[in-house]
């Protein structure tokens, strides 16, 4: 094996400008525990620790194109470790001169906190859409408070002097800067070279625990050749939380965030349909990255990825991640396998690709196999989408229900149909009679009808604290029937849009 | 008291920010988990049940103790005071003993030198228990007969014979379930041993003497050695009234025991299964009315699971007794109540306090009226009542002469003028006709328009507790120490509070400090609760300002008629305002504050002093049901519209109006806060939080990835809010009044709205639906309404309310 990047055996952070060597046990700690125990900065609460009510949210600042980029993350489900080479502002850092930001004089005038819990929270989400909209010149009225701020929950405000106090900090033009960041250009030169380090880290719990960071795709592949045991992390947002609740902590971590290149977005040709619109997704591109991307592109998925966890969740969990703990209730699976997305997988031996549903259906990786990136072709401008995710809450939940839905209709009739749903059987699947029953038949809410009791017969519903196997067979009726209702201009006594 | 100096200006009536607001942006406002541990402090944790019920055979806690840095381990054994405790009834353990109740009940203290080996060593402890089989729904305690405290029943006039006289009739049973609190702070407390055996205890709570109460019997120890003070919670909502007890009855064991500062942080899914929250109803009623939708008899059963212990079930109970009616006139009328006992961890004060359960009910029957008599053949040229028709004709009025069915006047009711205004503010009738022209014609959405006006008494039903202490203190520079009983949990009490002192005073905020709320200054204290945290309080603390002030008024009078021989001293004319006292007859001749403070101190004049309030003309017999239980009402109605996905059962609320009379409000930023903020919470009650158990009685909805509270996008779009100006007097401090607590019922109306919107389909799917409406539920009472028979075997009377989100597998 060779390294030719330098290894470190600890770990490097900045908190407020200040730097921080952690060696040990320390590094497997939460971010959120380190920064309250550790440097007795219990500004950042947590009230979950599980990355689900966002009070714990700290602004990641990363030099990016010449300005320093300002991202939410949960605390609480991010290990020291993953930290390594980055910077952090906490709610400690903001008035560090003694003056208020505008975010904070903003959230103190407009009520925007009431028992302060999930405040400094609030502040540092904030703070962050408000860093970002300064340096693109975003107006407040072109802020979707909703979707920044669906990371973050309050149990007393009602939230509207929060989104209140957003749009008043933003209209504050000649204020001091949103978020400060001490000891930049420092920062900026030696993070740029940390990140690039090789990490193996050895700590003693007791357990032994060895967590290694490649720094290069070569080094990624002989460690796992080498370790096959090891737990694999890319944005860590679920083993995070597997941990809260008492799964072991790992012998060994394998932690791919050093492999920038897997988190590339790309346009690239497709293989079987030439002039295809085919985006190609790093495995290691965050979801956030990918909402972005397909806003334009496939507006659908957007509005569906707007619901996929919060900004804090977005901006950390991967596109691999997500595929390869391959669950039921994954958000962008269905839409992935209507589309008939492919994934490259790479090993020390060998690279291949697999099909989307194959990968999902347990055909996935070898023990020495890393998910490279996915080719997700888009859909034609012709073809009918809908996607669909049912949760208790709209935002920041877990689908009960997922599903995708794409058709081509042509005359009144259906030529092809592709349906793939979530939460109703133990993985993504596909409803093969289904499909079969809507394709060649007349665009009717009868045949959706019949179409969801074939669903039904397909599919093999839980009960579980989301919903009942009834409701859920329940919901992948009504879907069906939804995408009937939604698309009534395109019924067989109508024009289909072509 | 005389009060005839006076301030002007001032702070009172403006909406100055949250007395913390810069501690919670800058994150410097402290909680109990962020206090720095001391270098002997001891980590706390328990070991809960494994099961709901049963018999506790053995505790192993041998591997526990072997783990390195674990101090103590303690059990029911080593409690060396009174092992039970409860603010009605005694009959809570502190830990178990013989018997466990419910999953997650606190069996085992353990205390660790870290984190990290309390963690270890609770894996290790074994709880041996022959399980028996647990009571878990309400249906279950009713056919066993299992009940904490008597059966409860208010009743007027002859129901029963007027309900076989009325025109038309019709019964049902209705379910609510209960509602996680979620305050963000966790239960959380610091017990820390001082000199000769005192015991001092920082913890998360409404309730700092119930604590200090608890603690001390637990210990053994007079009450004089124990302290509890509250600086602030991270939310309470009802939810640290009694349930800090247990909590801090386990630290301070540790503390007696080890001599050692001791820290009990709930974890999130402890707290959510081992602490109560608001009682699951079952609701049997019958109405019997007239064809204009008149009622003329009332009779209803509330059954509430109370949960293992008696905490404040009966007087949850009560509250819903008390408000069975609403806002209506009740003429012949029965309510009845019963608390059951279930294995759930103990059932408690919510916000509401059993209100909103029985305005639900209320709220519910008037829509089967209507839709009863929209049902039926009219006589040619007349249109069936609305909704609105109906609760119009029996919303209380003025100069009838009417009282609630419990005998108190409700004259001062400004609801008719309201619920007008509101109806005219929201385009009420307009919007009815447009959405009720649209639903048929829209292929997705179904939507829904609903009013529903809110009456709840203010004052504890429990009249003793109508009581509160506030005591403060002036300095020589002029600047303000206060403290009171109450405590703060965001809602602004300690901002209203120094805004009162300070305009007392004639002084600007940053002179007024409000302390910790502590057993020290503050003692024998009621709990903050029911929406009265500013009524008694406020006012305790504003009958000190006016003896301090009354003391200076006297020195002031005298001194500008000394060095002024034109005047004679006058106390009426003193007038404290700017920092500055004047004589308002020689205004340019002002002094400081400060320099009368200090001319004070050096004549000996108290300048601290200690304020008592009572509310006054209360009274409410238990035993006849009668009385006058509430100061006065306050009083509201809300326009809620939903959009309901017909296919889905998702539900968004485009709009809510909501009209609201705060009297003259002290702060209006805080007021409006609690009214958005307590909307917003019964909008979850109602929608999206809903508490699923599994069949062992285990909480499965114990995190937030399961358990959803609203988020942002949940808000209605449209947000109106207006305060209404009632032309009465009340005589609340500076004429304030409650806010607490009825802004959450006002949500009824999006609940109400829902069902509006599902009546489009059909009556039956309406009139099915139960609280919370969440997707689940909407869909199942969708289906339900499509298969009118097939469907309809065990309802209404469903045998699985407390886990009915599972009952259709």
């Amino acid at each position: 094996m060779t390294h030719s990047a330098p290894t470190r055996d600890h770990v490097v952070l900045w908190v407020n400008g200040r730097r921080h060597e952690v060696r040990g046990a320390d590094t497997v700690l939460t971010l959120s525990a380190f920064l309250r125990t550790r440097l007795h900065l219990t500004g950042t609460k947590t009230a979950c620790d599980e990355g689900d009510c966002g009070a714990c949210t700290v602004v990641v600042r990363g030099r990016v194109a010449g300005s320093w980029d300002a991202i939410p993350v949960d605390s609480c489900i991010r290990f020291v470790f993953q930290c390594d080479g980055q910077a952090f502002e906490t709610v400690e850092g903001l008035a560090a001169g003694g003056t208020l930001t505008p975010v904070q004089q903003a959230m103190v005038e407009c009520h925007g906190s009431q028992c302060g819990y999930c405040t400094p929270g609030f502040v540092m989400t904030l703070s962050a859409v408000h860093e970002q909209a300064r340096q693109a010149g975003t107006p407040a009225e072109a802020i979707d408070w909703p979707v920044e701020l669906a990371g973050n929950l309050c149990r007393c405000t009602g939230y509207a002097p929060i989104l209140e106090a957003g749009s008043v900090a933003l209209r504050c033009r000649d204020a001091p800067r949103p978020l400060p960041l001490a000891n930049r250009d420092t920062i900026a030169a030696e993070s740029a070279q940390r990140r690039r380090d090789m990490l193996d880290l050895e700590v003693a719990l007791p357990a032994r625990c060895h967590i290694r960071r490649p720094a290069t795709m070569e080094q990624a592949l002989d460690l796992l050749a080498t370790h096959p045991s090891a737990v694999v992390i890319a944005g860590g947002t679920d083993i995070a939380v597997d941990l809260h609740h008492g799964t072991p902590m790992p012998a060994a971590w394998l932690d791919l965030s050093g492999l920038e290149a897997l988190a590339e977005l790309s346009w690239v040709n497709s293989a079987v349909n030439a002039g295809a619109r085919v985006l190609r997704l790093g495995a290691l591109a965050t979801w956030e990255a990918v909402r972005l991307a397909c806003r334009e592109a496939c507006p659908e998925f957007a509005a569906l990825l707007a619901r996929f966890g919060g900004p804090q969740i977005r901006h950390v969990g991967t596109v691999g991640g997500n595929i390869v703990t391959g669950s039921s209730i994954a958000d962008a699976l269905p839409f992935l396998v209507v589309m008939g997305a492919e994934c490259e997988v790479a090993s020390a031996r060998a690279r291949r690709t697999v099909g989307i549903e194959a990968f999902i259906a347990g055909g996935g990786l070898a023990p020495d196999e890393l998910l490279v990136a996915v080719r997700l072709p888009l859909p034609a401008p012709y073809e009918l989408l809908q996607l669909a995710k049912v949760s208790r809450r709209n935002d920041l939940d877990i689908a009960t229900v997922g599903g995708a839905f794409r058709m081509t209709v042509n005359g009144g009739v259906i030529t092809a149909a592709t349906v793939a749903v979530g939460g109703v059987a133990a993985t993504v699947v596909r409803l093969p009679q289904t499909e079969a029953w809507l394709t060649g038949r007349p665009f009717t809410p009868a045949t959706f009808a019949e179409a969801g009791n074939r669903a039904v017969g397909e599919i093999t519903p839980w009960s579980d604290v989301r919903g009942s196997a009834d409701y859920r067979r329940q919901l992948i009726r009504g879907l069906l029937r939804r995408f009937a209702a939604l698309h009534t201009s395109h019924a067989s006594d109508g024009a289909p849009r072509l | 008291m005389m009060d005839t100096a006076k301030t002007t200006g001032g702070v009172v009536g403006t909406p100055v920010p949250h007395e913390s607001a810069v501690g919670h942006v800058t994150g410097t406002a402290d909680y109990v988990a962020d206090i720095p541990a001391s270098v002997d402090e001891l980590v706390v944790g328990f070991v809960g049940s494994p099961v709901a019920s049963g018999r506790l055979v053995g505790v192993d806690i041998e591997g526990a103790r072997a783990v390195p840095g674990v101090v103590a381990i303690l059990t029911a054994a080593d409690v060396p005071g009174a092992l039970y405790f409860g603010p009605i009834v005694a009959d809570e353990p502190i830990l178990a003993q013989d018997e466990v109740l419910y999953v997650g009940q606190p069996v085992v203290v353990l205390a660790a030198e870290t984190a990290e080996a309390l963690a270890r060593a609770r894996d290790l402890v074994r709880i041996q228990v022959e399980p028996s089989k647990p009571i878990l729904t309400i249906d279950h305690a009713l056919t066993q007969q299992r009940f904490l405290g008597a059966p409860r029943r208010i009743v007027r006039g002859d129901p029963v014979a007027a309900m076989a006289a009325a025109p038309h009739r019709l019964t049902g049973v209705f379910h609510s379930l209960g509602q996680e609190h979620f305050y963000f702070e966790s239960q959380a407390v610091l017990a820390c041993p001082g000199e000769d055996g005192l015991l001092v205890v920082h913890a998360s709570t409404q309730g700092p003497t119930e604590l200090q109460h608890v603690v001390a019997r637990t210990l053994g120890l007079g009450m004089h050695q124990v302290v509890v003070s509250c600086r602030r919670m991270g939310g309470g909502f009802g939810g640290k009234e009694t349930q800090g007890c247990l909590p801090a009855a386990m630290a301070a064991l540790v503390a007696h025991r080890t001599g050692r500062p001791a820290r009990l942080v709930y974890g999130r899914a402890e707290d959510m299964r081992s602490t109560g929250k608001r009682h699951a109803y079952r609701t049997e009623w019958e109405v019997g009315f007239d064809g204009d939708g008149t009622i003329l008899s009332y009779r209803v059963a509330f059954q509430s699971d109370g949960g293992a212990s008696t905490d404040l079930s009966p007087s949850v109970l009560e509250r819903s007794l008390l408000h069975a009616d609403n806002a209506y006139h009740l003429p012949d009328v029965e309510i009845r109540g019963q608390v059951c006992f279930t294995n759930h961890a103990s059932s408690t004060a919510f916000r509401g306090f059993g209100g909103p359960q029985a305005l639900a009910v209320m709220e519910h029957v008037l829509r089967e009226i209507t839709a009863h008599l929209q049902g039926l053949p009219r006589p040619h040229g007349t249109a069936a009542p609305e909704v609105l028709d109906v609760q119009r004709r029996n919303l209380y009025r003025r100069g009838a002469g009417q009282t609630t069915p419990y005998g108190q006047s409700v004259e001062a009711t400004r609801l008719p003028e309201i619920v007008e205004l509101l109806a005219e503010r929201s385009d009420y009738q307009a919007r009815l006709v447009r959405i009720t022209a649209q639903n048929p014609e829209d292929p997705r959405w179904l939507r829904g328009l609903a009013l529903v006006p809110v009456k709840f008494g203010i004052s504890f039903v429990s009249g003793f507790m109508n009581q509160a202490n506030a005591m403060v203190h002036l300095f020589t520079d002029g600047t303000i120490q206060v403290s009171c009983g109450g405590t703060e949990m965001g809602q602004g009490l300690y901002t209203k509070v120094r805004q009162l002192v300070a305009d007392a005073f004639g002084l600007p905020l940053t002179q007024v400090r409000v302390m910790p709320t502590s057993t020290e200054k503050s003692h024998n204290t009621t709990p903050t609760a029911a929406s009265a945290g500013t009524d008694l309080n406020g006012a305790a603390a504003l009958q000190a300002s006016h003896l301090i002030r009354e003391r200076l008024a006297a020195l002031a009078a005298t001194t500008f008629a000394v060095a002024d021989p034109a005047l004679s001293p006058d106390l009426a004319a003193i007038v404290f305002a700017d920092g500055q006292v004047m004589d308002s007859r020689r205004p340019g001749k002002a002094i400081p504050l400060s320099d009368l403070a200090t001319k004070a101190w050096l004549a000996r004049i108290d300048l601290g002093a200690r304020g008592f309030y009572t509310t006054p003309g209360i009274s409410y017999d238990y035993a006849t049901g009668r009385g006058s239980p509430f100061y006065y009402y306050a009083q509201g109605a809300t326009v809620a519209e939903v959009r309901v996905d017909r296919f889905t059962g998702e539900v968004t609320v485009p709009r809510a109006d909501i009209l609201i009379d705060v009297g003259r409000s002290i702060n209006p930023g805080v007021d409006r806060g609690q009214v958005i903020g307590g909307f917003v919470q019964g909008m979850g009650w109602v929608t999206g939080e809903c508490l699923v158990y599994d069949d062992a009685g285990v909480l499965l909805t114990d995190a937030p990835a399961t358990y959803k509270i609203p988020a942002v996008s949940d808000l209605p779009e449209d947000l109106r809010l207006d305060f209404y100006q009632s032309p009465d007097a009340v005589g609340t401090v500076v004429g304030s009044k409650a806010v607490g607590e009825p802004p959450l019922m006002h949500a009824i109306a999006v609940w109400a709205a829902i069902k509006h919107a599902l009546s489009a389909v059909s009556p039956q799917a309406a009139s099915r639906l139960r609280l919370p409406a969440t997707g689940e539920e909407i869909l199942r009472a969708l289906a339900h309404g499509e298969q009118p028979r097939a469907l309809d075997e065990d309802w209404p009377h469903s045998a699985t309310m407390a886990r009915w989100p599972r009952a259709s597998v």
